[in-house]
């Protein structure tokens, strides 16, 4: 296979990579435009590290292939989220429940929590962990992480219920 | 590293104060003083020497109120740099923005020791804190020296000095200093006497904000200009169990972008300017590998019972074999435990940057010790040391794997071949089947004997395996012998969190429920007749009140068990596990977890909770799910589909408590104690559960159908 061009949109911006079309995302957020957020972590999708939302629905970076997510895809990783001083109101969460050991999977668990919760914004505890049961963590920061989603969870069903 | 003038300027500025110091934990308690003998910077023999010899943990005070802490000890994601922030704003009683703490970077930290063992909040947090204290106090001395003042009234205030009772400052830590560095010797048992008292203010995890955006640094995350990437091709062997016996590498060769593929130290490395390019070189050689006759690991007790070698009594009082004569009851059984590994989420990484023409080297990895990894690089280099320049970034995992990271030093050797810097990424089938570090497997024979009325009066441990072992006293028995022999099993072993704690606590703890139960005694009663330290009694206790153990009812297919461990000799903790066993699938359901604890004073309530829920998770995986499974020569566990560590779904409810018998002021740590009565209490609970005992882990579905079918 030869090099090609691929257009992709990521966190709203436009890039221009040069690459073949079977290359995992993974690898060209990362080492083309530096996106470092995404880690690897298994390259089988099912660690969950390399986690980003495609359309809006997070997938596993490693398996996707750049040919198909180029031109009209929108792709969002977790540098798109928030910025240390301008954290989203779920990382904030994570921050205040030290949802995190080493912080290796926490990029693609915010990913997967942040799809889940747009499409289900008051998920129960069950559905929280049926939605991130393949993100795993080694630090077993789990319980923590769970903590920290159903107090964003409570907080925006009192803001939105006042 | 040595400590030169023009490091000290360059960290400090022209100004600046400087500490170096040695904590000895375990110092002699006779010794009742610390020596501070300043020593000008400008005698750069001198103070090198002291330093690099001596003197483990720097505190430097520079310009601006800035001050830098330095350890070799890195962040593994158990939150040192958090608890060492917390430890030294409280002790110098400055703000969070003013402290820099430096770890793991061999060009500015000095030599402290790997980070592992739980051990680094005890050591290096806790000599800080009195070193603070030190510092306060040899300010105010200083203080009134310069200004001519008397000490009196002069008091330590946020890195300076000022007059009692008023609220500014009249000298800087750095204008007191201006070019000095001081030596101290601290001996915990005086500190511990002097120091005020700890407060735990709940600090929030200091790298927080970078984690949760994805911004925090580990090794990969690393670019230098012009780099390459690198991987090897494995076998599906154990690296021990194989050879490359041939190779044809055209097929790589052929593949634009990759810019080498050569064999190095025996295997097939791939170099290319991406690194799925190096995935897709990596597919395209063909290998053929060569195996050892005899295959392995069919059997592990078998195997490991043949050709071991009794190493050494680990513990003998009184006559056991006169004990068991005499007792009223003796009970003998073997337990087994099976292989598992770290599997962190980071896999092995290094980048590594070859400089001055190859004379001199800047490696970045996710290491455990930067040192060690100094020193392998030097070897595969050859070149000293002291040219080379490891720093660990935050680790994504380390769990003891990362003392032996191979990656550092390969890195290093690859870009040495390519002539450019080079990224080395294991893969996971690398790191699983290739080069796993593995927690030993492990046999052991038990043998106990007790009175009519329980009292435990003779026990016989062998213990074999190949690796070290940890065992520490848990019972007060008057005839013991604890023998260890050591099984040579062909694969790599790397300490592991919990380290061989696990294998023994599960077949005592085990061993003890299987004594009380033929006794016709309650197993925390039992426990509670026999046990060593008052503090083990009432973290046993605790725990027991805590799930409410005299009440209990199980369901059908419900149990209730407990175990407890002395982790250290300073490390007490128990927990009770509640369990459901589907007796259709054999599957076993965790259902709630209880622990209480007893660590000392507790730096960061935040960082405990997140460290112990880990430990014990780590526990419910290792009984039930984890194993790497060797068959024949080939390791069939290969990827994170077939090793089962802990997901979302398999965490019960954790509840913790805290004690402290002792009342010292010393933090204990934590991150592998509540791992190790995790595993006896599940194990225990299952018995309850449907009466089977199994003596060997892990606990998999299959053994239970297996069992209950009664085959």
């Amino acid at each position: 296979m030869t090099k090609q061009a691929f257009t992709l949109n990521v966190n709203g911006r436009d890039y221009r990579v040069s690459c073949e079309p079977d290359e995992p995302l993974l690898w060209i957020l990362r080492d083309d435009l530096k996106l470092t957020g995404s880690k690897f972590g298994c390259g089988v999708g099912v660690c969950g590290a390399c986690s980003v939302l495609i359309d809006g629905v997070a997938r596993r970076s490693c398996c996707v292939q750049v040919a198909n997510v180029s031109q009209s895809h929108k792709i969002i990783t977790i540098e798109g989220l928030g910025t240390p001083d301008n954290l989203s109101p779920l990382q904030k969460a994570f921050v205040k429940h030290t949802a995190f050991g080493c912080g290796f999977c926490t990029p693609g668990i915010i990913i997967t929590a942040t799809a889940l919760l747009s499409r289900n914004p008051y998920p129960s505890r069950a559905e929280i962990i049926d939605a991130l049961d393949f993100n795993l963590c080694r630090c077993g920061s789990y319980l923590n992480v769970i903590e920290a989603i159903e107090s964003f969870v409570r907080e925006q069903s009192e803001r939105s219920g006042e | 590293m040595s400590i030169s003038r023009r490091q000290f300027i360059k960290t400090m500025g022209s100004t600046g104060l400087l500490y170096a110091f040695r904590f000895s934990p375990e110092g002699n308690p006779q010794s009742k003083s610390y020596e501070i003998s300043p020593l000008d910077i400008g005698d750069d023999s001198c103070i090198a020497a002291r330093i690099d010899l001596d003197y483990t943990e720097w505190i430097a005070f520079g310009p601006n109120d800035k001050v830098s802490i330095f350890t070799g000890r890195s962040e593994l994601g158990q939150g040192l740099k958090t608890v060492l922030t917390a430890i030294v704003t409280q002790g110098l009683d400055i703000p969070q923005e003013k402290l820099v703490v430096v770890q793991g970077d061999t060009a500015q930290c000095p030599d402290d020791g790997a980070t592992y063992g739980s051990c680094s909040t005890n050591q290096v947090g806790w000599g800080f804190w009195i070193a603070c204290e030190k510092i306060r106090n040899d300010m105010v001395t200083r203080a009134s020296r310069t200004l001519g003042i008397s000490v009196k009234d002069l008091e330590y205030r946020k890195g300076g000095v000022g007059l009692k009772g008023k609220q500014d400052r009249l000298i800087s830590a750095a204008e007191l200093g201006n070019g000095k560095a001081v030596l101290m010797t601290i001996n915990s048992q005086v500190a511990s006497v002097n120091t005020r008292k700890y407060n735990d203010l709940g600090l929030l995890n200091v790298n927080a904000r970078k984690i949760v955006t994805g911004k925090l640094k580990y090794a990969g995350d690393v670019f230098v200009p012009g780099v390459l990437y690198a991987g090897w091709l494995s076998p599906p062997y154990h690296r021990k169990l194989t050879r490359l016996r041939s190779v044809d590498l055209s097929a790589a060769h052929s593949i634009p972008g990759v810019k080498m593929a050569e064999v190095i130290m025996g295997y097939p490395a791939v170099v290319a300017d991406r690194y799925s390019l190096v995935l897709k070189a990596l597919k395209a050689i063909k290998a053929e590998w060569s195996l050892p006759s005899r295959p392995v690991q069919l059997k592990l007790e078998e195997e490991s019972r043949e050709g071991a070698r009794f190493v050494k009594d680990i513990e003998k009082s009184g006559n056991v074999e006169a004990g068991l004569a005499t007792s009223d009851f003796v009970l003998s059984e073997t337990y087994t435990t099976h292989y598992t590994t770290q599997a962190p989420m980071e896999t092995d990484t290094a980048l590594a940057r070859l400089e001055s023409g190859g004379k001199r080297a800047t490696v970045w990895a996710g290491s455990q010790y930067s040192y060690r990894a100094r020193g392998i690089i030097s070897q595969f280099l050859k070149i000293p040391e002291n040219n080379i320049r490891v720093i660990s970034m935050s680790v994504g995992g380390g769990f003891g794997g990362k003392i032996s990271n191979p990656a550092p030093g390969e890195a290093a050797l690859i870009a040495q071949n390519v002539g450019k810097p080079v990224k080395l990424i294991y893969s996971r089938k690398d790191q699983f089947q290739w080069r796993g570090r593995l927690k030993e497997a492990c046999v052991v024979d038990l043998t106990t004997g007790t009175s009519a009325n329980g009292k435990m009066l003779a026990r016989k441990i062998d213990i074999i395996h190949d690796h070290g072992i940890g065992a520490e006293r848990t019972y007060s028995i008057p005839h013991v012998l604890t023998r260890l022999y050591k099984a040579d099993m062909p694969v790599d072993h790397a300490t592991s969190r919990g380290t061989s704690y696990v294998q023994l606590c599960f077949a005592t703890e085990s061993h003890i429920d299987m004594v009380a139960a033929a006794l016709g005694m309650n197993p925390v009663e039992f426990r509670l007749t026999n046990i060593q330290y008052p503090a083990l009694g009432s973290v046993l206790e605790a725990c027991a009140e805590m799930i409410d153990y005299p009440n209990y009812q199980p369901g059908p297919n419900e149990g209730l068990g407990i175990a407890i461990v002395n982790h250290g000799g300073r490390q007490f903790g128990a927990v009770a596990a509640e369990v459901f066993v589907d007796r259709a699938t054999g599957r076993i359901t965790v259902k709630r977890i209880c622990g209480a604890f007893d660590i000392g004073t507790i730096i960061n309530h935040n960082t405990t909770t997140l460290g112990i829920r880990g430990a014990i998770i780590w526990g419910i995986g290792y009984v039930l799910h984890e194993e790497i499974k060797l068959n024949g020569h080939r390791t069939e566990t290969a990827d994170l589909w077939a090793y089962h560590i802990p997901r979302f779904s398999d965490i019960p409810p954790i509840e913790m408590s805290f004690l402290d018998y002792y009342k010292e002021d010393v933090p204990m740590g934590c991150g592998e104690m509540p791992m190790v009565p995790t595993i006896g209490a599940i194990a225990n609970a299952v018995h309850q559960a449907i009466g089977v005992r199994f003596t060997s882990t892990p606990i998999t579905p299959e053994k239970v159908k297996r069992a209950l079918q009664g085959v």
